[in-house]
């Protein structure tokens, strides 16, 4: 039997997988400790694990130290949804037709699609200011969603595209046998059975999108209203001191979000990045 | 309600050629079936009358008008998937309603005609299910409901019930046959199944390397075939063929040696054909007899006893393949030799090049 493992087989497995979880969740840990402790304790030295007046102040006192904190997250959750919406519109109905059609240049612009995954955003803060500048559009939210949206097309095109594939030629030529445009037959005959693979792409688009905003939003712009949580964050630095507690705290409501869409989604996401892999 | 012409049909995909010069010329109300080994192109054949492919060279008239490059809707065509083609997402009522949404006909005809069609199908008890709920024979029949619903002219089946099990797939062809008499439309089908072919079509097209081979009703095929091709495709199990010589030509027929010891003299036409030539016979298994004195012995090697008759499959002339047709109950057993022969006005004769010579003594087909 392929699952049958052996005792010493499986604990080896086990505390692979546990360094594995430990080596990633470990930080995680640590910021919702952070977060409980009081901040003279942050730098005891030695460490010490356990503080004796642990307790959720923090989570409350952020709220007085950076006022703007509900603003901030307002604006994490806009830019992310406007980029995931702005990247779809364009990654489906190319997904679609790179799915479908032959058109000349096809492997080498997806070919070039994957080269501009590999470099990622940073090499191209610098031209990207220049041109915002030109144009007057720093310090918008213009400035923090399109770019990131730009950068996530490719990735998304890439996924949807490989979903759409499996979808069967035969209904869509039904479709066409009845009468139906190729838009129609997208809207009431492709899309609805491509809503996992829809699901999938949003979702890591919307991930991808959060996590990349801070570096957008520190370059791009500088007034304080849009600014986006992972940028709004860096207030509770001040100049006598730094509220570390504060700060986990403030990340952890930030994280939030994404964890609650991960917890409701992970059904689709699991299904869709695997689908497709074996032969049905 | 629709005559079909196919004037000159090539089809290639890049330098493969597909369809080399198709004619046809369809009836109305015929039932039209294409049949031909996989790869033949009677699926490619099918799609370019759908409008699905377009013909390299050639051009498509339906009732007298040219729709070579008319969209499928206005060539008034409906078809029926391999796969049948379900939109899984859809209700079955949605899935028969699809054609008449695009053509954004109003609620209450939509409502009316899939009713109509579901009637006629058996379907009232599903429509709300979806199609993964049905079963087989039931989803084939959605997917010929959504092709009825929109009154096309000529409907097209590509091969539809090779997803069905064997009993299945019978009921469905006495229901399709029915269908088509109900409907009283054209109808063009196209399978892979000689079976499926002879019992449903008015007319047989056998298609083989992208050509037609024949064209005629399926007794006509049977009785007439024009090559080895035919001969070997239409009838089942397959026609036995068994090199012979001719010994002489005369007013008779053709005198054929066909082993050391028999001649069999056969009555048909003899033009071009001089003593000497290699010929083949072409024997149907279930036209053999066992006979103790007759030309051919056979080496059985497997029987098959089916019920109606039995079937004895083994080698004659110690190395060609032969199949007899015997009856149920033949005292014959694997592994002993029995004798056959065969009536002469039931063998078929091939030229060196497999082309049919004219049997004379056959049954005109009516």
């Amino acid at each position: 039997m392929m699952d049958h493992y052996s005792l010493p087989h499986k604990i080896f497995l086990y505390v692979c997988v546990a360094l594995f979880l430990g080596f990633i969740l470990l930080p995680f840990f640590e910021m919702f400790m952070t977060s409980l402790r009081p901040l003279e304790h942050l730098f005891r030295s030695p460490y010490q694990f356990w503080s004796d007046d642990f307790s959720f102040k923090a989570y409350a006192q952020m709220w007085v130290t950076v006022p703007m904190l509900p603003r901030y997250i307002a604006n994490s959750m806009f830019i992310s949804l406007s980029v995931t919406a702005l990247a779809l519109t364009f990654i489906i109905p190319a997904a679609y037709a790179y799915a479908r059609f032959d058109f000349k240049g096809k492997t080498l612009s997806l070919g070039i699609f994957l080269a501009v995954n590999m470099f990622s955003g940073a090499v191209l803060l610098i031209p990207l200011y220049k041109l915002l500048r030109t144009y007057g559009l720093l310090n918008t939210y213009f400035a923090m969603i399109v770019p990131g949206a730009a950068f996530l097309v490719p990735m998304g095109i890439w996924l949807l595209k490989s979903y759409l594939e499996k979808i069967p030629r035969e209904l869509e030529e039904a479709a066409f046998m009845d009468g139906a445009s190729r838009l129609y037959t997208l809207r009431r005959v492709v899309l609805p059975l491509a809503v996992p693979g829809l699901m999938v792409v949003g979702v890591a688009v919307f991930l991808s999108a959060y996590a990349q905003q801070f570096l957008f939003a520190i370059t791009f712009n500088s007034v304080k209203e849009f600014m986006p949580l992972p940028a709004g964050i860096l207030e509770f630095i001040g100049f006598q001191s730094v509220k570390w507690n504060q700060m986990m705290a403030a990340s952890i409501i930030g994280i939030l979000p994404v964890l609650v869409i991960f917890l409701f989604l992970q059904r689709y996401l699991v299904a869709g990045l695997t689908a497709g892999a074996l032969k049905e | 309600m629709a005559t079909l012409q196919l004037q000159n049909i090539t089809k290639s995909f890049g330098p493969t050629p597909i369809l080399k010069d198709v004619n046809l010329s369809i009836e109305d109300k015929e039932f039209v079936v294409f049949v031909g080994p996989s790869g033949c192109g009677k699926t490619t054949l099918l799609r370019i009358v759908a409008g699905l492919e377009i013909a390299t060279e050639g051009s498509i008239i339906i009732d007298g008008k040219d729709v070579s490059r008319d969209h499928p809707i206005d060539r008034g065509i409906s078809m029926v998937f391999q796969s049948y083609a379900l939109y899984p997402h859809l209700s079955v009522f949605e899935n028969i309603a699809f054609p008449l949404r695009v053509a954004k006909r109003p609620e209450e005809e939509i409502k009316d005609r899939v009713h109509k069609a579901a009637a006629i199908l058996q379907l009232e008890e599903r429509l709300q299910h979806k199609p993964g709920q049905l079963s087989g024979g039931q989803r084939q029949r959605v997917a010929i409901g959504r092709s009825i619903v929109r009154n096309p002219k000529v409907f097209l089946f590509d091969e539809p019930l090779s997803n069905l099990d064997a009993a299945l797939r019978g009921d469905m062809r006495v229901e399709l046959s029915k269908l088509h008499k109900s409907l009283d439309t054209t109808m063009i089908y196209v399978t892979h199944d000689q079976v499926e072919a002879m019992t449903m079509a008015d007319r047989i097209v056998v298609l083989n390397g992208g050509v037609v081979e024949q064209c005629g009703t399926p007794m006509e095929l049977y009785l007439h075939p024009r090559n080895k091709f035919v001969a070997g495709f239409i009838g089942h199990p397959r026609m036995n063929f068994v090199p012979a010589m001719v010994s002489r030509v005369d007013d008779d027929g053709l005198h054929l040696r066909i082993n050391e010891h028999n001649t069999m003299c056969l009555p048909v036409a003899s033009e071009g054909i001089r003593s000497g030539d290699h010929v083949e016979l072409g024997i149907r298994p279930e036209h053999m007899q066992l006979d103790e004195e007759g030309p051919i012995a056979m080496h059985v090697e497997v029987l098959e006893r089916l019920g109606a008759h039995s079937m004895a499959y083994g080698k004659i002339n110690g190395s060609d393949p032969f199949c007899a047709s015997l009856p149920a109950m033949a005292e014959v057993r694997e592994g002993t030799t029995v004798r056959l022969s065969i009536k002469p006005e039931n063998a078929y004769v091939f030229d060196e090049n497999g082309i049919a010579l004219q049997r004379l003594g056959a049954l005109q087909p009516a």
